[in-house]
């Protein structure tokens, strides 16, 4: 009985004190999705990403502004369209005390590449995005070399994304040993994964600083960062405001005012890098009128949309790339015009309109039913049509096989924001992604062309005149680049989210 | 119960484990969307690299030969590898399990604990006011959505009041090396009594918004119980020997009258085990509930097929013991 | 014992049925309740004309605006405005068709598979038996939630889809009732008395036994619907819900979620409606209980 009483004593004491007590310097992160795995080579997540890119580094990275800096690398070159150069930076420690090598580096690569590198005949799912890389070789101790089987913009763009791993550790632990290890060189070392909840990271006090280009260097501010997993967007939020949590990631756009009007939390906005848009079935019948797709690019008013379901929170666009993107340029806009959306309509031959199905996926239920009445007034008679997105994609993504269908409310994400992998997939004649059915060879050649042009300045020309194409041609009405929305607490200091989806841990102090 | 008896039930289990899994299998099965697809999402991907994958996932077998291949591994343990994590699917499931179970021990504690001296007093003061207001709440308790009331409670109690957190099963101050899995024990065991209050803490709302429509329907079966107990003749015949009311009530109606009420919660603590995939998103709890529904939305067959069967396991396991416990409560039923 | 204490509450020399009637009568709560419920029936059909606006007219300048009380809110909105500009009111009432819908055609379909099912598995017995019996215990196995959402995965979200992908397991409860009273039913003296004469095995399951249970499964159903209803917000909840612009009030909950903070009233309207309706057909079917299969009475 006494100890029964003990028992009771200390659970009311600890139930009284509603604030239990913690370490000072717990940063901890509402986060939505938990980590798959810890291996970085065994996922294609890009939460799963987001949350190893603190205890793993890549070559390169980038900084709030997106741009590739060196990060593992000291430096690069291109010795030719198909041989890349990286000279790995000296010093850096992974987190057993042990020096990161050119030989980790290929080491690396070599298990994202090669068949069956992982173990039990298994190879990684990440292979594909290396796309044409064949082989990853040693120039000297300290040069790793990439060959590629053709030209490839966007491999420096893509580096990012696979972490240095260290060969010694995979090769003791296995890749079973390394979905619930991990040990890199990153400003964190794993504390403790406790499995769809929270992912523990402690500081690391030899960490080599990171990118120089990427300041403050040095080791990390707080004692430990912490992911806590709260897949429910409301209660996301309320952890942000009881003070559970200093920063959440996903905050929906209506959600801006009430955490701003707080007083204990704050919106933090970056550029997204994913272009949203309504794929027009060009194969059908009443799409491949240019008049019909010019009346529906008419009948959506883009402006009160983006002010009034995002908040404000992004960046509209006439043709496929980003504001931000490498060639995006000024473009001719279409502007909102009802009257002209049912003249061009009745024009082409649907004088008392027309009735068509929008699919969207669940998550964009509201902004469908938004576009949906939208395009009604305009003549469009519009029902909207839920499904699960890998269905839609089944059903739209058939690269040039047959499609029904008439128009998705869809995107397409451009994380290394150089137009390569956004635009021939969604443009080019049968390409992966190409939803609308469009096939125009000029662009296609136009494309290939821009996707191996090694001076810059050119392939931003041919970009431009590949948008004034699409432009004219219409295959979908471009709607926004959303931005990325982080709700932070006031004790947070230096935290500056990257439009790659990383959420750098390495600045951020809590006052 | 003789063991004849029991390995009789034990035979029966088997062809509704087939059933229960061969269903599950076809309905995946059936269910468009391709998970290779879903991996690979908008990068590019040679066949080569699409066919690897395929194989890798084991989706390249025709499909009744990846069903018996499914049951022959089942047998002996292995429930495959889980498409996304890249582990075993016992592995998984079995990290997950402990929070779901304790979640779930949870609630039904919170449900007997209310429902059981509700559902008497009501009994007792049939058609008081008191019997009326209980009855009200046990009503309200079965009516309410419970993603509506778990959202409403973090909003009342975590935001307003800061009295509970909103998400986890524990704070970051505390390390608790796990023995048993669940955090209530393991606290204890360590004797760190600031980190069991702490979970106390944590497990509270959800725990609340999970019991709330059992600790209804039990109220319900208690205080209907109790009613017909109290009406039946050893009960009358005590009174009239004038025995202490306490007495009477304790020794011979309490017992008796919880005869259903143990027996329906043994039941039901099966769909609170099944149910709580809501209550699990809604409070960052991290069980299998969530885990099992993600699955389904991103067609990770194997860990569906593998969580199906042990929910089945489990459904037929607690009805099993509910009848023991009938039997132990009441010895006039022989199974 | 108790079935002696209800017979006597009613007149005696009056038909059963209208003695029960009497009993529930009494019952003033009960009576209450269904009078609710028959009021949200009747909001259900007449919607279009009570509705003071077009449920799916969107207007992006109202969006969120709240009810009438509060500043910023008007009249012509009495509960405010969705995230699309929607007035809440009408949505709420066109939302109870929905409900309503889903929950009678879930349980009507289910009580008529269940008693079919359920009269030749209890009557028939022998393989009939086995076989019904085994697939109920194999669908017993599902947990409810799983069995729903993995169904609405294969067929994708839609009105039909839940009502189908909810019968395929609910029918399963009137089953078990129904088999267990027709067992019972097999031996009593009326049964016995028509197979005496000859009459066809359909003839006495029917005519015979069906009339005898058919309190009992009645009783049962009215509780399954508000389950049914609670299910169908649970689905809308996880996106497996009615297809736009319907609107269901699970949906408008779920939807309403992420404003909860910033505008309650999206969703905490529809959550009150789905909670008054779920307590008044739970107090009715609880009356119903008391005075139709007493049994079960207190």
């Amino acid at each position: 009985m006494g100890t029964f009483k003990h028992l009771m004593l200390a659970s009311m004491i600890a139930l009284g004190s509603a604030i239990s007590p913690t370490f000072a310097q717990d940063l901890i992160i509402g986060f939505s999705k938990e980590g798959e795995t810890l291996d970085p080579a065994n996922h294609r997540n890009r939460e799963t990403e987001t949350l190893l890119r603190n205890v793993y580094e890549g070559l390169l990275t980038r900084d709030a502004s997106m741009k590739l800096v060196p990060e593992i690398a000291e430096s690069y070159e291109q010795v030719s369209p198909t041989i890349y150069d990286f000279r790995i930076r000296k010093g850096i420690r992974f987190h057993d005390g042990s020096d990161l090598t050119a030989e980790d580096v290929r080491f690396t690569f070599e298990r994202i590449l090669k068949e069956g590198a992982m173990g039990d005949g298994q190879t990684s799912p990440r292979q594909g995005l290396l796309g044409p890389v064949t082989g990853v070789e040693l120039v000297d101790a300290n040069t790793v070399r990439f060959n590629l089987s053709e030209p490839w913009p966007i491999l420096p763009a893509m580096l990012p994304n696979q972490q240095i791993v260290s060969k010694a550790f995979v090769e003791k632990n296995g890749t079973a040993g390394m979905a619930t290890q991990a040990m890199g060189s990153g400003p964190f070392s794993l504390g403790e994964w406790r499995r769809g909840e929270a992912l523990i990271l402690n500081r690391f006090d030899d960490y080599f600083g990171g990118s120089p280009e990427v300041p403050p260097v040095g080791r990390a501010c707080v004692d430990r960062a912490i992911f806590r997993t709260i897949p429910e967007t409301a209660s996301r939020v309320a952890a942000l405001l009881s003070g559970d949590v200093h920063i959440i990631n996903e905050l929906p756009n209506s959600s801006i005012r009430q955490i701003q009007a707080s007083g204990v939390a704050d919106v933090v906005e970056v550029n997204g890098t994913r272009s949203f848009f309504l794929a027009m079935n060009m194969q059908g019948e009443i799409f491949d009128d240019i008049r019909v797709r010019q009346a529906a690019a008419h009948a959506v008013n883009k402006d009160l949309l983006i002010d009034k379901i995002l908040g404000g929170s992004a960046a509209r666009i006439e043709g496929i790339l980003s504001p931000d993107a490498f060639g995006a340029s000024e473009l001719p806009q279409v502007g909102y015009d009802v009257e002209k959306a049912r003249a061009l309509l009745a024009e082409a031959g649907y004088p008392d309109g027309i009735d068509i199905t929008l699919d969207a996926e669940g998550a964009y239920r509201d902004m469908a039913e938004a576009i949906a009445s939208m395009l009604t007034r305009a003549g469009f008679r519009t029902s909207v049509a839920i499904s699960e997105t890998t269905m839609l994609t089944q059903k739209w993504r058939t690269a040039g096989g047959p499609k029904s269908g008439d128009m998705w409310l869809s995107s397409w994400g451009n994380g290394s924001l150089d137009p390569f992998d956004i635009f021939a997939p969604t443009h080019a004649t049968n390409d992966r992604g190409n939803s609308a059915g469009y096939s125009n060879p000029e662009l296609d050649k136009l494309l290939a062309a821009a996707a191996i042009e090694m001076d810059a300045g050119k392939r931003a020309e041919m970009y431009h005149r590949a948008e004034m194409t699409i432009v004219a041609d219409q295959p979908y009405v471009y709607l926004w680049v959303p931005r990325d929305i982080y709700g932070v607490s006031k004790r947070v200091e230096g935290f500056h989210p990257s439009a790659d989806s990383r959420i750098l841990l390495h600045d951020v102090c809590l006052k | 119960m003789n063991p004849a008896k029991f390995f009789q039930r034990l035979l029966q289990l088997a062809p509704v484990l087939l059933g229960v899994s061969f269903i599950a299998f076809m309905m995946l099965a059936m269910t468009p969307g391709d998970p290779v697809a879903l991996i690979i999402g908008e990068h590019a991907a040679t066949p080569e690299q699409i066919e690897t994958l395929r194989r890798d996932l084991g989706l390249n077998q025709p499909l009744l030969q990846r069903f018996a291949s499914f049951l022959a591994d089942a047998v002996t343990g292995n429930f495959g590898t889980s498409f996304y994590h890249r582990r075993p699917v016992a592995e998984v499931i079995g990290e997950r399990l402990p929070a779901t179970i304790e979640l779930s021990l949870v609630a039904l504690i919170v449900a007997l604990v209310t429902s059981i001296p509700l559902g008497v007093l009501a009994a007792i003061r049939k058609n008081t006011i008191f019997d009326r207001i209980a009855t009200l709440f046990s009503l309200v308790g079965v009516s309410m959505p419970g993603f509506w009331l778990g959202i409403l409670l973090i909003m009342i109690f975590a935001v307003n009041l800061q009295l509970f957190p909103v998400a986890g099963r524990i704070g970051f101050s505390h390390e608790v090396d796990p023995i048993t899995g669940f955090m209530l024990i393991d606290t204890l065991l360590h004797r760190n009594f600031a980190a069991f209050g702490e979970t106390l803490r944590y497990i509270a709302l959800p725990a609340v918004t999970l019991g709330l429509p059992m600790a209804a329907i039990l109220m319900r079966v208690t205080r209907t119980s109790m009613l017909e107990v109290l009406q039946q003749d050893y009960v009358t015949f005590a009174n009239a020997k004038g025995l202490k009311p306490r007495r009477i009530f304790f020794r011979h109606a309490l017992k008796n009258a919880l005869i259903p009420t143990v027996s329906v919660a043994a039941i039901e603590t099966g769909s609170l085990l099944g149910g709580n995939m809501i209550v699990e998103t809604i409070f960052g709890w991290p069980g299998l509930g969530r885990l099992v529904v993600e699955s389904i939305f991103v067609r990770n067959y194997p860990l569906v097929q593998a969580a199906v069967l042990l929910y089945a396991v489990t459904y037929v396991l607690l009805n099993f013991i509910a009848d023991i416990l009938y039997t132990l409560l009441n010895p006039r039923v022989k199974l | 014992m108790t079935v002696i204490a209800s017979s006597t509450a009613g007149a005696p020399g009056l038909p059963i049925w209208r003695q029960n009637l009497r009993v529930f009568c009494a019952n003033k709560s009960a009576l209450f309740a269904s009078a609710v419920v028959v009021l949200f029936v009747a909001m259900a059909i007449i919607a279009p004309i009570i509705a003071p606006h077009d449920p799916n007219d969107t207007d992006l300048f109202r969006r969120l605006q709240p009810p009438v009380w509060k500043e910023g809110g008007d009249w012509a909105y009495i509960l405010g405005c969705d995230a699309l500009g929607r007035d809440i009111l009408s949505r709420l009432i066109y939302g109870s068709r929905i409900s309503i819908f889903i929950g009678a055609a879930v349980v009507l379909f289910a009580t008529v598979i269940g008693i079919l099912a359920g009269l030749a598995a209890g009557y028939l017995r022998g393989w009939v038996d086995v076989v019904i019996s085994r697939i109920v215990d194999i669908l017993l196995g599902f947990p409810y939630l799983i069995f729903a959402i993995g169904l609405m995965a294969m067929m994708g979200p839609g009105l039909v889809n839940i009502v189908l992908a909810l019968v395929y397991k609910e029918w399963v409860i009137p089953c078990r009732v129904v088999r267990g009273e027709t067992l019972a039913a097999r031996e009593q003296e009326y049964v016995e008395a028509a197979r005496a004469v000859g009459a066809s095995s359909g003839h006495i399951m029917l005519r015979e036994i069906l009339p005898n249970i058919l309190s009992a499964v009645t009783v049962i159903s009215t509780v399954r619907m508000a389950n049914v209803i609670i299910m169908e917000a649970s689905l809308s909840f996880l996106g497996l819900g009615v297809q736009p612009p319907t609107a269901s009030w699970g949906e408008m909950v779920a939807g309403g979620r992420e404003f909860i903070m910033e505008a309650w009233w999206v969703s905490t309207f529809p959550g009150l409606a789905i909670l008054a309706l779920v307590l008044a057909i739970n107090v009715a079917s609880q009356g119903l209980r008391d005075a139709f299969d007493p049994r079960f009475a207190e």
